[in-house]
């Protein structure tokens, strides 16, 4: 699946990792660091409670045309509909997007036992990737992170060194991270620490 | 450490979820009809046995759903992992449900529609 990305207009406004400064390990054995984290600032984030009726207005205005199975993501360009359990959805979608669409989804759910929530500033979304990602999440996580186990449009709610986070598998080395924005900075600092072998760069 | 297979999201790590203690205590509807000691049964006692146990469990870190475990309090063995709403299907289940204690208590008479049923009709006639 394709990766998940911030482009758009940035709202003004503090990002969850705006104070951390740039940090970099160099690879102990040369050559790019094992892990890049970046943080996807102001991402669109979007909750959606509520049965499969509420596929005709997602379909609308996402062009998924289906809810993803469990354990799945389903995207459209740059929208991504993630699998939290049997009747609740996060979607995401470019940055400074999110007001617009929740207005348009909750508009259109009218009728419908459905529930749209602007998440956008509650989650922060960081974007991991490199060779060594999968291995330094392991560290950390109970899941199998076997390529064969958990793969491209795969996702996951877990704690991630105890913190809770909800995970998507976008090709053997990327993934995107989400988590509250209030967790943020420990677990950055965290997978900083777990990477130091592989070497890592965060930038926010 | 058990790997507990949560009906939504499949096998995870016990440290993903809660569990909520003993499983089919059903609220008494006809409370008023019961003594203190007798609604003491459902609201302060809880069941401890040796072996099968049938218990509520949350995928807390995961999808946050509630679902029923029959685990074996002595091995771990998970015998069977069914929906809220519903009774265990296992033989060992089902033994497990008909041996409670609680199954002979005024309170859970007292949860039946049934008996609310029959209040009703002793009042009428
Ligand atoms: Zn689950």
């Amino acid at each position: 699946m394709a990766s998940v990305s911030n482009e758009g207009q940035r709202p003004p406004g503090r990002t969850a990792l705006a104070g951390m400064t740039v940090m970099a390990h160099d690879n102990p054995e040369g050559g790019k660091p094992g892990l890049v984290i970046t943080e996807l600032a102001h991402l669109g984030k979007i909750n959606l409670r509520g049965g499969s009726d509420m596929l005709p207005v997602i379909s609308n205005h996402t062009g998924c045309a289906k809810l993803p199975d469990n354990n799945r993501v389903v995207s459209v360009g740059d929208r991504h509909i993630v699998w939290l359990g049997p009747d609740e959805y996060l979607l995401l979608c470019a940055a400074g997007s999110e007001t617009h669409l929740h207005s348009q989804l909750t508009l259109d759910m009218a009728g419908i036992h459905a529930a749209v929530t602007n998440v956008t500033d509650s989650l922060c979304a960081l974007s991991l990737r490199g060779k060594a990602a999968r291995r330094v999440l392991a560290k950390g996580c109970s899941l199998d992170l076997h390529a064969s186990q958990f793969g491209a449009g795969d996702c996951a709610q877990t704690m991630l060194a105890h913190a809770a986070v909800t995970l998507i598998a976008h090709d053997a080395s990327g993934f995107t991270l989400v988590c509250r924005t209030s967790f943020a900075p420990y677990v950055t600092e965290w997978l900083m620490d777990a990477a130091l072998e592989f070497g890592a760069s965060f930038r926010g | 450490m058990l790997l507990i297979t949560c009906p939504y999201c499949g096998p995870r790590d016990e440290s993903e979820f809660s569990c909520g203690g003993e499983a089919h205590i059903a609220r008494p509807l006809a409370e008023s009809s019961l003594t203190d000691a007798e609604f003491a049964d459902y609201l302060f006692l809880r069941d401890n046995p040796k072996g099968l146990f049938l218990e509520r469990w949350r995928h807390a870190a995961g999808c946050r759903r509630w679902f029923n475990m029959a685990r074996d309090t002595v091995t771990h063995e998970i015998v069977e992992i069914y929906p809220m709403g519903s009774g265990p299907a296992s033989k060992a289940g089902k033994a497990a449900h008909a041996a409670s204690w609680r199954r002979d208590t005024a309170a859970e008479a007292a949860s039946k529609p049934a008996h609310k049923s029959r209040a009703k009709k002793d009042k009428v006639s």
